[in-house]
């Protein structure tokens, strides 16, 4: 395939790879930065590329990876300064602690890592199923439980649905 | 179909909710939900909750602002860094060859001895002149241009020569770190593709300025000679007419 022709393809992709990669690093510079990386990855093995291959979960697949990745050499710099310091780094606040949310954007938000992508990977992005199991790297029926499990937490939190009462009676 | 029968397997109430279904899969979905209000106000819900983030989160970033995100702008930064890692590579086999070269000849000499003149200009003839894998800097599009690009690295250096008279044109550049400082190699070449390399450096420390001159090294002919604080040197290979146009020009 001719380097215009390659490059057509990408350009097509690239708002969703943009957004999806906003998803992975919530911050629009780093999001950026993971799409170039990317990008050049995409660029230096796209012979090695099936040709059979779709091109949108493939980039996804890769910004995945890169984004683990970059995520590991975090953990393990936050690990070694954390030998220095004498102290743990703070984790994220507990779910269990948080109050109903106004909207369920902000409900979102507050749900662990692995569940929000998989709610904006497949209700937003339209990623099937066996593409988020490909990318995950686990079987469809995985995805399809943890989908649910995060369906349901997704309500409890946005204050909708059986757990309503619930959790408004434990604001009192 | 009778209704009351269907069973949506997990997969079925996924799809419904993010609106993947057709049309009777939804209406097969709906009708086993009138018959469990339970899971059908939860998964009402979940419908809701999808709708609701695509609705928020569906929109797609503003493409102005990614330039630096073009294809063939990263495609062309990687081809950059892959000819220049090749330059590198190149550089780094003349600089060995070079001291290679003098550690040869001073085998079995107690005395020190000193390479032969500008013996690097005709290393890198032989590796750029007579090899086909070593790419050039640059190369000439338009008249002058190499002129302009030697002018760049070695102000005030003597002009490069005019060999059209004799056929030669100049093809393209070089540039190379030697023991003495950087140095740089213009190819010339004729219609019969024979080649002459114009070679300028500046001289070595305590060297001093070149005494003008010619020599003979295996097949290869150099004329060398100083001004303007710099070494030359034209290398060819030895055959009658490329030494007369050695002589010539390296007396101008």
């Amino acid at each position: 395939m001719a380097d215009p022709d390659i490059d057509a393809q990408l350009n097509e992709v690239l708002p969703r790879l943009r957004r999806f990669a906003r998803w992975l690093t919530r911050d629009t510079n780093s999001a950026d930065d993971l799409v170039q990386s990317t990008l050049e990855r995409a660029l230096s093995r796209w012979r090695t590329r099936r040709d059979d291959t779709v091109l949108r979960p493939w980039l996804f697949a890769i910004a995945y990876r890169q984004f683990l990745d970059g995520r590991r050499r975090e953990r393990r710099h936050a690990r070694m300064l954390e030998l220095f310091r004498g102290q743990a780094a703070t984790e994220a606040p507990s779910v269990e602690r948080e109050v109903v949310a106004h909207s369920v954007v902000q409900a979102l938000e507050r749900l662990p890592e692995a569940q929000r992508h998989l709610l904006l990977w497949i209700s937003v992005e339209g990623l099937s199923y066996r593409e988020v199991a490909n990318l995950l790297g686990v079987p469809v029926g995985t995805v399809m439980s943890r989908l649910s499990r995060a369906r349901i937490a997704l309500r409890r939190l946005s204050g909708g649905g059986i757990s309503q009462a619930h959790t408004l009676r434990s604001l009192k | 179909m009778d209704k009351t029968t269907f069973l949506p397997d997990e997969t079925d109430i996924q799809a419904y909710v993010d609106g993947w279904l057709d049309e009777a899969g939804c209406k097969r979905v709906e009708a086993w939900m009138d018959h469990h209000p339970g899971r059908a106000a939860e998964i009402r819900g979940w419908r809701h909750d999808a709708q609701a983030l695509r609705a928020t989160l569906g929109g797609l970033p503003d493409s102005a602002s990614a330039l630096r995100l073009d294809p063939a702008a990263i495609r062309a930064h990687h081809q950059h860094c892959v000819r220049a890692r090749l330059a590198w590579a190149a550089v780094l086999v003349l600089t060995l060859g070079v001291g290679g070269i003098a550690g040869w000849q001073m085998r079995g000499i107690d005395a020190p001895a000193r390479p032969p003149p500008m013996a690097d200009a005709v290393q890198a003839y032989r590796l750029f002149a007579m090899s086909r894998h070593v790419p050039l800097d640059v190369t000439q599009q338009r008249p002058g241009e190499l002129q302009a690009w030697l002018d760049k690295y070695f102000p005030d250096a003597a002009s490069l020569p005019d060999l059209a008279a004799s056929g030669f044109l100049p093809v393209g550049g070089r540039l190379l770190a030697t023991d003495s400082g950087p140095a740089a190699l213009v190819l010339y070449k004729n219609p019969s593709g024979g080649a002459i390399s114009f070679y300028i450096r500046s001289p070595a420390p305590h060297a001093g300025m070149l005494a003008r001159g010619q020599r003979r090294e295996g097949q290869l002919a150099a004329a060398y000679w100083s001004g303007n604080g710099y070494n030359y040197a034209l290398v060819a290979r030895a055959d009658p007419s490329n030494l007369r146009i050695l002589r010539l020009d390296s007396r101008r």
